[in-house]
């Protein structure tokens, strides 16, 4: 039998027929902008749980060490890996075990979320993600 | 057709040797505007949005175009936490914003096509320069809509409608499947440089006319890597 579909014996067609009528809003891969703090940098240090490095953002999974002693669990994610590729980065730029420092950009939210700006190692080596650039709110994606 | 269609009711210059568009081009950060001579063309009218390349607007931030009753209330529901989510990552943006990202492209040209080969999420354009029509307006829309296109001088003028809703400004503020967008092409005297310009028109969305520039510059022997977006990037 043809009629409305329905889900719980909830008659669907007023939904389907409003979301038709005014669209769906299209929702966007998240901006820089919007997320993140362009002007301002913190410092995060630990041990890396987990790197991946796939489009549209490479993520560094990072335990650290809370002003209280606990342990804080962040996710740092980079600029595109497509981006960074052309400047030498790879799947194993960055290892799990790596204790390192990331200096970035802080989530707007105050949750334990970055943008990397740069990781930093103890032998004073770096791997330089998105740099700061008081010419630009953003930027690299 | 909208504003947009009188302003291309201009006859075309006669085609000369076209410029050569073919190769692979960077996207260029410039901090001045290599290209203000194509943007002088645009019309004094057009809304300048700046946040091409590396720049983006925060929210609230319209630079300056005047959004309409229907567009602000989409704007004041966007959820910009639904942006993280898994289902969200890997959702490309059209045309309407996706030429402006700081990725490089391909371009390919013959005497009736022109081909951009995108690499931000593996996009790709075809502009018909045989001297086709749109579709019919119920026709299905796509991320890179229907772009014809023609040579005035040494300007590619593509004209883009079909285009799917999406990103307007990554601020939450979407473009309406009714956008109307028209390009102009050029290369810098030298070669080494591709400017455009892309002008919109979308009374579902904004009042008059707005418009974006960006530039590239010529690089021989690189290619376009693949994108392959990751959706468990999200939450």
């Amino acid at each position: 039998m043809h009629g409305s579909p329905s889900r719980n014996g909830v008659r669907l067609w007023p939904l389907l027929v409003a979301l038709l009528a005014t669209g769906a809003p299209a929702l966007a891969h998240h901006s820089f902008a919007v997320h993140f703090v362009a002007d301002r940098l913190i410092k995060v240090s630990g041990t890396v749980d987990e790197f991946t490095f796939r489009n549209p953002h490479g993520v560094v999974m990072l335990t650290a060490k809370g002003e209280d002693g606990s342990a804080e669990l962040w996710k740092i994610e980079t600029n595109s890996p497509n981006i960074l590729r052309r400047r030498g980065w790879t799947e194993t730029s960055i290892k799990p075990g790596d204790a390192v420092t990331v200096e970035g950009y802080p989530a707007r939210d105050g949750s334990n979320f970055m943008r990397v700006y740069r990781v930093i190692y103890a032998d004073g080596h770096e791997l330089v993600g998105q740099r700061p650039d008081p010419n630009v709110v953003s930027g690299d994606d | 057709m909208g504003c947009l269609g009188t302003l291309l009711a201009v006859s075309a210059a006669p085609a000369a040797a076209q410029p050569h568009l073919e190769g692979f081009w960077a996207a260029k950060l410039e901090q001045t505007r290599s290209g203000q001579a194509l943007i002088d063309e645009l019309p004094e009218s057009a809304v300048l949005i700046n946040d091409t390349g590396a720049g983006e607007l925060a929210a609230g931030d319209f630079d300056g175009l005047t959004l309409t009753p229907a567009a602000i209330e989409e704007v004041r529901n966007y959820d910009f936490a639904d942006e993280l989510k898994r289902e969200s990552t890997c959702n490309a943006p059209s045309v309407a914003f996706f030429m402006q990202a700081p990725f490089p492209m391909e371009v390919y040209q013959s005497a009736e096509l022109v081909v951009f080969k995108m690499e931000y999420y593996d996009l790709y354009r075809v502009v018909f320069l045989d001297g086709r029509e749109h579709p019919q307006a119920a026709a299905p829309h796509s991320r890179s809509g229907h772009s014809t296109g023609r040579w005035e001088g040494d300007t590619l003028v593509v004209d883009t409608t079909h285009i799917s809703s999406g990103t307007f400004m990554n601020n939450g503020f979407n473009h309406s499947e009714d956008l109307h967008m028209v390009e102009r092409f050029r290369l810098s005297p030298d070669g080494s440089s591709l400017w455009l310009t892309q002008m919109y028109d979308d009374p579902k969305v904004f009042s008059g006319l707005a418009a974006r520039y960006m530039a590239w510059t010529r690089r021989p022997g690189e290619y376009v890597y693949p994108y392959d977006c990751d959706p468990s990037y999200g939450n």
